[in-house]
């Protein structure tokens, strides 16, 4: 068990005014049975209204709008969580097991677990037998950030042999699903400063199980989630939407300490 | 009646003026056409009618009783009467409303349930639309202006009024509000239905909402009026699609939505009609399990009738279709509209081998239908009639209790060759009358 202190901080810059601008983000650790928030704090501004809502994933988020011209949003959260190094309780939902959008699996992705399959000599549907295909994935993947958009699929993302921590995640799920272990997309932060992090989560022997293939490791309680869901799409941390013209720069900045 | 048909020029002039018009895409473009009114309905007698009533009203109470139950404990699923795959894999199931409760636990507030007659006289189901049927509005608009042209007619025939369905709407948008007024929510004037939105709100005594007219503070929906002042929304008859609805909960690149709807309505403070996340209920695949909800949610056998329906997903069926695809249609069950469509005895040899080969690939994508032999309506040409293919959309409301709108409307196809009615397609339409007596 450790105890994690943690900060998100995102801003969102625009080089002329924009209105209208409504925003969802999802920025508090979920409680779970692998972390508990033992406090916590967040700011947002400007904002109107700020509503605390829910949505059908079990994520929580806060939803408001500024309506006024401006051209900055800063958002802060910040607190600390204890963290295990176990599988998280909870039920599996069915919509785990099929694809999502993003996790189609191509022609690529059932290649690959077949040569996995036929490499590997146990099930690979075990939680050694992902970890195989986990470090699989990791040897025939390159970290390369800019080569991907938060719009590439698995499928395109393995065709392309690199992408960042969300295509990583993707082409793990896709490859977990259709080897029969529902999965679900994890976002969060982790241990050091940086930015926000995804991983996998597995639904095997009754528990959800990390595996964070960009890093080639398994999730321990160095790991915080804020959001989970079939693919980056449903467990996305920030969302808006603003009327205006404006170029926009956004930056997050992530740090979590013991 | 002869007295209507006399008078068909001039009421299709008519509705031409008040804008009763069709808008359709081809090749990207946006071309708007009139839906042209044949002046001899389909009749409909009082029996007859309160047969298709019960039918009706049995299979809309299980698909809302299907819809709640999906998006809450899928009992249906547990228990094995309906494969996972036909919910989950289905573009229509939105795991955004897992867990939504909507007002009333009613999700299909307008169904618009498709049926044709056999030559038998049987009636067959389908296809049932549980997102945004449209349609209501013409026979609406025709009952109105053929009794202008000739009151006699209705006189001297029994017809039920089909006028009320304003009313009747209404009443479902007051039973399931939540305080505040109700409003028709229109993507734009580029809509297919354009007309059949700005008549509907005026009809109802809504508000007819672009969607910059609605916006969301403190977890509610208000309408901006003139000057600023806004009114708190209860219920939105939307006329938008699911995927453009949000853009904080569905399509990001989705322009047309109010972002945080989705917030507002799980958090029950408005009203959707149609629910979100219909379609897992109204796809091509979900068809085939109706009549098992039917058993399943009521505990009683289906009134009306499916076609023959084959699904590629299950082996034997499929094996089936192999062997006897030039008799079926082929439908993909992801497509509307009549899109999708696809008759095997229209298919060349390579055609059908390409389909056979198709079929075992995405066996979850399609399903194969008997072409049932409807029955023909005689339609108005020149000076002669000629018999055209037709089809009868009825229209079931729920808002509580469920009914069936005494009308519905009839569509038939312009080709004398062509199965498929769908407006999208370019058809026309009838009135539909249900006699009294």
């Amino acid at each position: 068990m450790r105890q994690l202190r943690f900060r998100y901080e995102m801003r969102l810059d625009m080089d002329q005014d924009v209105w209208d601008h409504h925003f969802l983000i999802r920025c508090r650790p979920m409680e779970t049975s692998r972390q508990a928030i033992r406090s916590f704090a967040f700011g947002i501004d400007p904002a109107d209204v700020v509503c605390e809502v829910a949505d059908g994933f079990g994520n929580h988020g806060y939803a408001g709008s500024v309506c006024a011209p401006h051209r900055s949003l800063a958002v802060w959260s910040t607190g600390t969580v204890c963290a295990f190094p176990r599988g998280e309780e909870g039920a599996l939902q069915a919509m785990y097991r099929f694809p999502s959008p993003f996790t189609q699996p191509g022609e690529n992705i059932r290649q690959f677990l077949e040569a996995a399959c036929e490499e590997y000599s146990g099930a690979i549907a075990s939680r050694e037998g992902l970890e195989y295909l986990m470090n699989r994935l990791y040897g025939r993947f390159v970290y390369a950030p800019g080569t991907t958009t938060v719009r590439t699929t698995a499928a395109e993302a393995l065709a392309g042999g690199q992408g960042v921590c969300q295509d990583y995640a993707h082409v793990f799920i896709s490859l977990c699903r259709l080897a029969g272990v529902p999965a679900r997309y994890a976002a969060g932060m982790m241990l050091g400063e940086g930015a926000t992090h995804a991983w996998a989560e597995v639904w095997l022997d009754g528990l959800w199980h990390g595996y964070d293939p960009t890093n080639n490791r398994l999730v321990d309680d160095t790991y915080i989630k804020l959001t989970h869901g079939r693919d980056f799409a449903d467990g996305t941390i920030d969302r808006g939407q603003f009327l205006g013209f404006a170029a926009q720069n956004q930056q997050i900045l992530v740090r979590v300490e013991e | 009646m002869k007295e209507i048909v006399e008078q068909r020029e001039s009421i299709n002039r008519l509705m031409a003026r008040y804008g009763v018009k069709f808008g359709i895409y081809k090749n990207n473009e946006f071309h708007e056409q009139l839906f042209p009114f044949d002046p001899l309905p389909r009749i409909i007698k009082p029996e007859e009618f309160s047969y298709l009533e019960r039918g009706l009203t049995q299979r809309v109470d299980a698909l809302n009783a299907f819809l709640a139950d999906i998006y809450s404990d899928k009992k249906i699923v547990k228990d094995g009467v309906i494969p996972e795959d036909f919910i989950f894999s289905s573009k229509g199931y939105l795991p955004q409303c897992e867990g939504v409760k909507p007002p009333k636990n009613i999700y299909s507030h307008i169904s618009g349930i498709d049926l044709v007659q056999g030559k038998d006289g049987e009636w067959y189901i389908l296809e049932d639309n549980l997102r945004i049927p449209s349609g209501a509005s013409y026979p609406m608009i025709a009952r109105e202006l053929t009794h202008q042209a000739s009151p006699r007619t209705f006189m001297s025939n029994h017809v039920v009024d089909n006028r009320n369905y304003a009313d009747m709407l209404r009443e479902v948008m007051d039973a399931v509000n939540t305080g505040g007024i109700n409003v028709v929510l229109t993507p734009g004037r580029y809509n297919a239905a354009f007309f059949e939105h700005s008549y509907l709100a005026e009809r109802t005594g809504a508000i007819l909402a672009m969607p910059q007219d609605l916006y969301v503070e403190g977890n509610r929906l208000y309408y901006r009026q003139y000057q600023g002042k806004q009114q708190l929304v209860g219920t939105v008859y939307r006329r938008l699609s699911d995927e453009y609805l949000d853009p904080l909960s569905f399509l990001p690149e989705s322009l047309i939505g109010v972002p945080g709807i989705m917030d507002v309505y799980r958090s029950g403070n408005v009203a959707l009609v149609n629910a979100p996340g219909n379609g897992v209920a109204d796809d091509k695949g979900i068809y085939y399990f109706v009549p098992h909800m039917i058993k399943y949610y009521l505990g009683e056998d289906a009134i009306l009738k499916n076609a023959p329906t084959y699904l590629a997903f299950y082996e034997q069926d499929r094996k089936f279709i192999l062997k006897h695809l030039e008799r079926l249609v082929v439908k993909d069950v992801s497509e509307v509209g009549g899109y999708g469509v696809v008759f095997g005895s229209d298919m060349t040899k390579e055609q059908l081998a390409d389909w056979r080969r198709l079929l075992t690939e995405q066996p979850r994508r399609f399903i194969a239908q008997e072409v049932i032999d409807f029955i023909d309506l005689d339609i108005v040409e020149g000076d002669s009639r000629v018999p055209r293919k037709a089809d009868l959309r009825a229209f079931v409301l729920s808002s509580g209790t469920t009914r069936v709108w005494p009308s519905g409307l009839t569509r038939f196809s312009r080709n004398p060759d062509s199965f498929v009615v769908n407006s999208s397609q370019g058809g026309g339409f009838k009135d539909t009358w249900v006699l009294s007596r």
